[in-house]
């Protein structure tokens, strides 16, 4: 099997990565812990550290997506030739159509592995969703926050969410509070799906994430970086 | 006017004022300090008591302001909040200095000669007066579920609200229909502001609404608005730009008295920051007067002064008397927050408000434990078609003939 090389994850997307998990893990345990204080002694530093990380996340989210313009990465597993992020993110010409066999893969309806792309169709979708989910979750914290709610912006928000649900005016924070919280577990569980796809091939790419080195017989297959 | 010849720090009040006090046995002192409570209440220094002193003297001395006081659907709690003092006190002075000939609850007159005196003085005075709602308006059967004096609610307050110069809607029935208007609304209520923005075409005939949400409003609420227009002063002015004279927010309340959180203001905050809840009411930690949030107190989203205002003659409040905040001072309250003793409304088969659904941290758990128990499956599934660790599949040369037999196909360029 082809390996991640190190020119599949730059450094920078490494710790922007680190960022995002870090902060995740942090949001959701202060998060709970805000929303349900099952035992006592952490409700003032939950409230803190929760509002710290959610601007680092949300900021972190921007910073990696400006990033997506300048930075090069690998096209593909096993390959030292590069191009720019943004491509390699975003669904190409020459890899959507491995959307459904890439489905069909992952519920056993197909044999082989269809993945020609540094990530495969699916999957890109699925990073793409990650960048729109912290935004959103971000945005819904934002309506939250005593600090911002009264904002233009956040308040349209809550107006918008509250007569959606048919709870009147903006000055019900509750249906926000639902949403910021069910968004939470959507991420949980995005977050968990990803995990177990990046491990189900070895621990390849925890070696890679975790230590930053290219597994040991990554070279075997490595083809030719492109001739200037 | 009244003749001035005293000063507080340098402002002149009316003697007839302290006079009229003095009368209903309230001393200078009493007098000042409310008018520091109300600085507190509206965000000012306490530099400005003595315009408020000032204001206040000078208005009670000046004669009475028209306004109308009418009922929709409400349990008139409103009315007795307005009404709670069980003797004289400063309060009523200030509110002294609104006339309120109609107040259906309180006044002498009844039937046929209430309707007319309302009448009489609302059309005396057009224009002018300030029209001060309490209770939902209700538009089931064409407003006919609530009939007031042969007549339709709906059809009194589009009348009176016409002729009036500002509209007050105190409480939260009046501001959104409050509890009247909870799940499943059988009666169709709806807030003052929203019936009349669907029911008066021409916005130039829509007197400007404050509204003051809550269940009751409190009269330092009623009177810190009142006092807010004699400090302004000018009521033409306030009436050409309410939003910006009377520091409205969104939702049209005064900033100052919904400008922040029961949460932020309240005597039990300290608890909640060093993490001390009370989780069951009678052990110790209630004892100890801990934090109820985990009671499901709503106090941190519900934007009201009720720890600083406190009620009965500022005797107790809410969360002082023990029982977590309930957060009337919502908009549609009752469904936001009902279970009252939970941290978040349930959702599910009664999303739309109503009893039932799903507790929201009980829905995520279940969704997380079936994706937790479905990656599981996969797992082993994937292990015994050898598809996990190294066994993969294709190889780069494989995947780029793959992908260009597929792009072929589908008239796409393979050197992309």
């Amino acid at each position: 099997m082809h390996k991640p090389l190190k020119e599949m994850h730059p450094p920078v997307f490494i710790v922007t990565h680190w960022i995002n998990a870090v902060s995740m893990l942090i949001l959701i345990m202060s998060g709970l812990y805000i929303h349900f204080p099952a035992f006592s002694g952490f409700m003032g530093a939950a409230r803190g550290v929760h509002v710290f990380f959610g601007i680092v996340i949300f900021l972190n989210c921007l910073v990696r997506i400006v990033l997506a313009f300048f930075v090069k990465d690998a096209t593909t597993m096993g390959t030292r030739e590069k191009e720019l992020d943004i491509r390699n993110w975003l669904p190409q010409k020459e890899n959507r159509h491995q959307f459904f066999p890439m489905l069909r893969w992952y519920l056993f309806m197909k044999k082989d592995y269809p993945i020609s792309a540094k990530y495969a169709t699916m999957q890109k979708l699925a990073y793409i969703m990650i960048a729109v989910m912290i935004i959103a979750i971000s945005y819904t914290g934002f309506c939250l926050w005593g600090v911002t709610n009264q904002l233009a912006i956040f308040a349209v928000g809550n107006n918008l969410v509250s007569g959606l649900f048919g709870f009147g005016g903006g000055g019900s924070l509750m249906p926000m509070r639902v949403i910021h919280y069910c968004l939470m577990w959507v991420l949980i569980i995005i977050s968990l799906i990803h995990i177990y796809i990046a491990t189900m091939h070895g621990f390849v790419a925890w070696r890679m994430i975790f230590l930053y080195k290219e597994d040991p017989d990554a070279g075997e297959h490595v083809d030719a970086p492109a001739q200037a | 006017m009244a003749e001035i010849h005293k000063e507080v720090y340098g402002m002149a009040v009316a003697t007839d004022l302290y006079e009229r006090l003095a009368a209903h046995g309230i001393t200078r002192r009493d007098f000042l300090k409310f008018c520091g409570t109300l600085a507190a209440v509206m965000g000012l220094s306490q530099t400005a008591v003595p315009q408020i002193a000032a204001a206040v003297g000078e208005a009670a001395g000046s004669g009475l302001y028209p306004a109308l006081w009418i009922n929709g659907a409400a349990c008139t709690g409103c009315t007795e909040s307005i009404a709670q003092a069980t003797q004289p006190n400063v309060a009523d002075i200030v509110l002294d200095i609104l006339s309120l000939p109609q107040m259906e609850t309180v006044m002498m007159a009844s039937g046929e000669y209430a309707e007319k005196a309302g009448e009489e003085y609302a059309a005396a005075n057009k224009g002018k007066y300030i029209l001060i709602c309490e209770g939902a308006v209700t538009e089931m059967l064409d407003g006919n579920v609530l009939r007031i004096a042969e007549k339709p609610y709906v059809e009194i307050l589009q009348h009176y609200a016409e002729g009036a110069a500002a509209i007050v809607a105190v409480g939260s029935c009046a501001v959104d229909g409050g509890w009247v208007r909870a799940y499943p609304n059988p009666a169709k209520a709806t807030g003052v502001k929203a019936y009349l923005d669907a029911n008066i075409s021409n916005p130039k005939k829509r007197p400007p609404v404050v509204n003051l949400p809550g269940c009751p409003v409190n009269p330092l609420e009623i009177i810190a608005v009142v006092v807010n227009v004699l400090l302004t002063g000018d009521l033409t002015k306030i009436l050409k730009d309410p939003v910006k004279e009377l520091n409205l927010d969104r939702q049209n309340r005064p900033k100052y008295l919904y400008g922040s959180t029961i949460h932020d203001n309240c005597e039990r905050r300290g608890h909640f920051e060093n993490g001390e809840f009370v989780y069951q009411f009678g052990g110790q930690a209630e004892a100890d007067n801990y934090c109820l949030y985990a009671m499901g107190c709503k106090g941190p989203q519900t934007y009201r002064h009720c720890s600083k205002l406190r009620w009965n003659n500022n005797m107790s409040w809410c969360v002082a008397s023990g029982g977590p905040c309930i957060g009337c001072g919502n908009f549609n309250w009752v469904d936001n927050n009902t279970p009252f003793r939970q941290r978040m409304r349930r959702i599910g088969a009664g999303v739309i408000g109503g009893p039932g659904g799903l507790g929201i941290a009980k829905a995520g758990a279940i969704v997380g434990g079936v994706v937790v128990v479905g990656i599981g499956a996969h797992a082993l599934a994937s292990k015994a078609t050898h598809r996990i660790g190294k066994n993969s599949t294709l190889k780069n040369e494989e995947m780029k003939t793959y992908d260009a037999r597929k792009l072929k196909k589908k008239g796409g360029s393979a050197d992309a």
